[in-house]
């Protein structure tokens, strides 16, 4: 890749970043949510992945991070669906608004997002979302250039 | 002045996950210094105002979380953004 690229595109992917996660964070009011943000986000990654290659790409994503980032996102959604089980009997009932008057004022407070709209636990879910899909995506890139590197390490060998 | 803590926490999170993960490669020519940071954070605060705030937010006349997102990935970098170990590049 040209010298302007590599230049340019590390401080490009951490704006497209913070627009991917101002996507999220405005899923409740705005278009967008955790799936759009989350894309955002692994787009940056995607970004730096091609044009400074996998080694020597300045965002390093490990299979651990990658792993763990994934299994919080998915642990967060359920624990989130589950608390509206046990607390109001609904799965994913959204706690922070509490519609149908049916669980008590501090577990509103808990699950509220401070913000003008008092959207309770949608924000939480985006977030949760948005971790999802930024590792789903970014796995996917990383491993076929990873395939890819493998591969042209195989035909040299065998050269 | 109102302070909505939600987004700032939000994004300051997502943001700092994301700087951890800023490690740079010794071994490369590639060398990103302290200016890249900066010049990031003065476009960040640039396109921040453009945007403007979320809708039904009064609380600042920029995006409040994309600032907070900025702001915790050079957080996150200085924190724990080390650059990589022989053994990481092997991996």
């Amino acid at each position: 890749m040209s010298t302007i690229l590599k230049i340019f595109v590390f401080p490009a992917a951490m704006v497209i970043m913070c627009l991917g996660v101002l996507t999220i964070l405005g899923g409740h009011i705005t278009p967008g949510g955790g799936f759009q943000g989350g894309s955002m986000i692994a787009a940056g990654f995607i970004f730096c992945l091609i044009v400074y290659g996998l080694k020597e790409s300045p965002f390093h994503l490990s299979h651990d991070f990658l792993a763990a980032i994934e299994s919080i996102g998915a642990l967060g959604f359920v624990l989130l669906g589950v608390a509206g089980l046990i607390f109001s009997g609904f799965y994913l009932y959204n706690l922070g608004v509490d519609l149908y008057g049916i669980i008590p004022t501090f577990l509103k407070n808990i699950f509220d997002y401070p913000d003008p709209i008092h959207a309770g636990i949608i924000p939480y879910l985006n977030f949760v979302v948005g971790l999802k899909v930024m590792v789903g995506l970014s796995a996917v890139v990383i491993t076929f250039l990873g395939f890819r590197e493998f591969e042209e390490n195989q035909e040299e060998a065998q050269e | 002045m109102i302070i909505y803590p939600g987004p700032l926490i939000l994004g300051f999170l997502l943001g700092f996950v994301l700087g951890t993960r800023i490690k740079e490669n010794p071994q490369s020519k590639l060398k990103f210094d302290a200016s890249v940071y900066v010049v990031f954070l003065i476009v960040a605060l640039i396109v921040a105002y453009f945007l403007g705030p979320l809708p039904y937010y009064v609380d600042a006349p920029l995006a409040s979380g994309f600032v907070a997102c900025a702001v915790g990935i050079i957080f996150g970098k200085l924190l724990f953004g080390r650059n990589l170990t022989p053994s990481q590049i092997k991996e």
